[in-house]
């Protein structure tokens, strides 16, 4: 934590702490898992994988949990679904109690019921509304520019459809039907992993050229104090090795490829994911009180 | 009516009496500043000039955090006073987040002042007339239960020491003014006129009802 002395309280480019240090990184797990958990499970029902459905039901779970842990009145927790018509945590507590009724019946129903119902495709539509709803709570922070833009959203829904992909991929391994859905897995996952690209490196160079508060973040991600976490977790094993390891199953075909590699790139793409997002909250400066 | 502050930096010689003053009047835990005196400084010795700005909250018109709280335990109140219900407030910290002037505070650890050594007098007064709840994120308030009680009464805030806000009060330098910014003829919408009075950061778009003087 950085110490400063009372009077020097924003008088220079301040972090914001209370999302990312001390308990607050609760708050940082929960946005990441119940994102993960939103793609997981729409990937899933796509491809008729009950285990991923069940994955992406138990990540939506746990980010509940870690967000439960992040306030500091759990006990109110109930009121936090009461000013859904101004209020982006309001809106996500109410996706999410509804994505967790309607994965859990959906889950439940799946054996006796044909997989593909509308139940399923309106549990996606809120698994999707589920997995908007933390970027655009950071997105309303009009004093945090690296927040404050639409890419922000993009980036995290995209990095959550990316994850969820790999975890559909990787739950295929486990159950046998490897063979039937990875091929099909693959290209998704290919497509994401380039749109993915595409929009970090437009939302860096947009805010890097922004205001001052958003130049001073990016400063930080890229050379500063979070260079050893982006360029080694973020670029490397997030980006670059699951990057390796598409182009060679693009030449060679994804069954090609050992199931233990494959394992390794889902667990540096996730890896990758949260070390991002980590780095983004981390990073997030508030410009300065007093005149620079 | 729309309660207001004008601060003028000329006068303020930085002497924390309203920091000080807050944290009695409010029996504020330690940590927590409802008040603050910013000290910074620009140029290079010899020619370095010091900037102060006391700072509090803002009671913006336009609060973005009323808007992003998802209890409704921040709210504001047709005289533009923006208050907390701990009570309602689960300590999501969005409102917190949300503030570009960051002058809320979360009260996470229940300690004394001299830990180890239990409760002053003062501090175990303070728990039973001003309790604060952990968890919860509380911030500056104008002193709001200062100036109900002087309406009932009849006094007029701004102009009566027991209806104004005590940091107001407490300044030895007169650097603080309080009134209603409505109100044309008031002392402070014709300081704020003639001294062009200006409001902190107004590219936040969040209407402050605090002006300082020689900004």
């Amino acid at each position: 934590m950085i110490q400063t002395k009372p009077y020097e309280f924003m008088t220079k480019y301040t972090p914001q702490r209370e999302w990312i240090e001390g308990g607050g990184i609760f708050i940082c797990l929960a946005f990441f898992t119940i994102e993960l958990g939103g793609g997981t499970f729409v990937f899933s029902s796509i491809f008729d994988s009950l285990v991923g459905m069940v994955i992406g039901f138990l990540l939506t779970g746990l980010g509940t949990i870690f967000f439960l842990v992040h306030t500091g009145r759990p006990i109110v927790f109930y009121r936090a679904c009461l000013r859904p018509q101004a209020s982006w945590i309001s809106r996500g507590v109410i996706f999410i109690s509804l994505f967790l009724i309607l994965a859990f019946l959906h889950i439940c129903s799946y054996l006796w019921l044909s997989p593909y119902t509308a139940l399923m495709i309106i549990t996606n539509i809120i698994a999707f509304m589920m997995m908007i709803y933390a970027g655009f709570a950071m997105n309303s922070v009009n004093s945090i520019p690296l927040w404050n833009t639409t890419l922000l959203p993009l980036l995290l829904v995209v990095s959550g459809f990316w994850g969820g992909a790999a975890i559909t991929l990787a739950t295929s391994m486990a159950t046998g039907s490897f063979t039937a859905i990875a091929p099909h897995i693959e290209e998704y996952i290919r497509i994401l992993l380039i749109i993915f690209m595409f929009i970090l490196v437009v939302y860096l160079l947009s805010i890097r050229y922004g205001l001052p508060a958003g130049q001073v973040s990016v400063k930080e991600i890229i050379w500063g104090r979070g260079k050893a976490l982006f360029w080694t977790f973020v670029v490397v094993l997030g980006v670059a090795f699951p990057l390796g390891v598409v182009a060679y199953s693009t030449t060679s075909g994804i069954e090609a490829i050992s199931r233990i590699l494959l394992a390794v790139a889902v667990l540096c793409e996730l890896a990758g994911d949260f070390t991002l997002r980590y780095l983004i909250m981390r990073n997030a400066f508030y410009g300065p009180l007093t005149p620079v | 009516m729309r309660w207001g502050m004008v601060i003028d930096l000329k006068r303020c010689v930085s002497c924390y009496s309203c920091v000080i003053t807050c944290k009695e009047e409010h029996f504020l835990p330690p940590g927590i500043f409802w008040n603050r005196v910013l000290v910074s400084e620009k140029g290079k010795y010899p020619l370095v000039t010091k900037h102060i700005l006391p700072v509090r909250c803002n009671q913006c018109k336009e609060a973005k955090c009323v808007n992003v709280c998802p209890t409704g335990a921040t709210q504001q109140r047709e005289d533009g006073i923006v208050w907390i219900d701990p009570n309602k407030c689960m300590g999501c910290r969005y409102c917190l987040v949300v503030c570009p002037y960051q002058s809320r505070s979360y009260y996470s650890d229940e300690c004394e002042y001299f830990r180890g050594k239990g409760l002053t007098p003062v501090e175990k007064i303070g728990k039973q007339l001003y309790p604060h709840i952990k968890g919860a994120v509380e911030k500056c308030n104008f002193c709001m239960e200062r100036i109900d009680a002087g309406l009932q009464k009849g006094l007029k805030p701004g102009q009566d020491r027991d209806a104004t806000p005590a940091c107001v009060i407490s300044c030895p330098a007169t650097a603080m003014y309080f009134g209603d910014l409505d109100d044309r003829g008031s002392d402070i919408s014709i300081l704020i006129k003639e001294k062009k009075g200006k409001q902190l950061h107004p590219e936040h778009n969040t209407d402050p009802s605090i002006f300082y003087l020689d900004y």
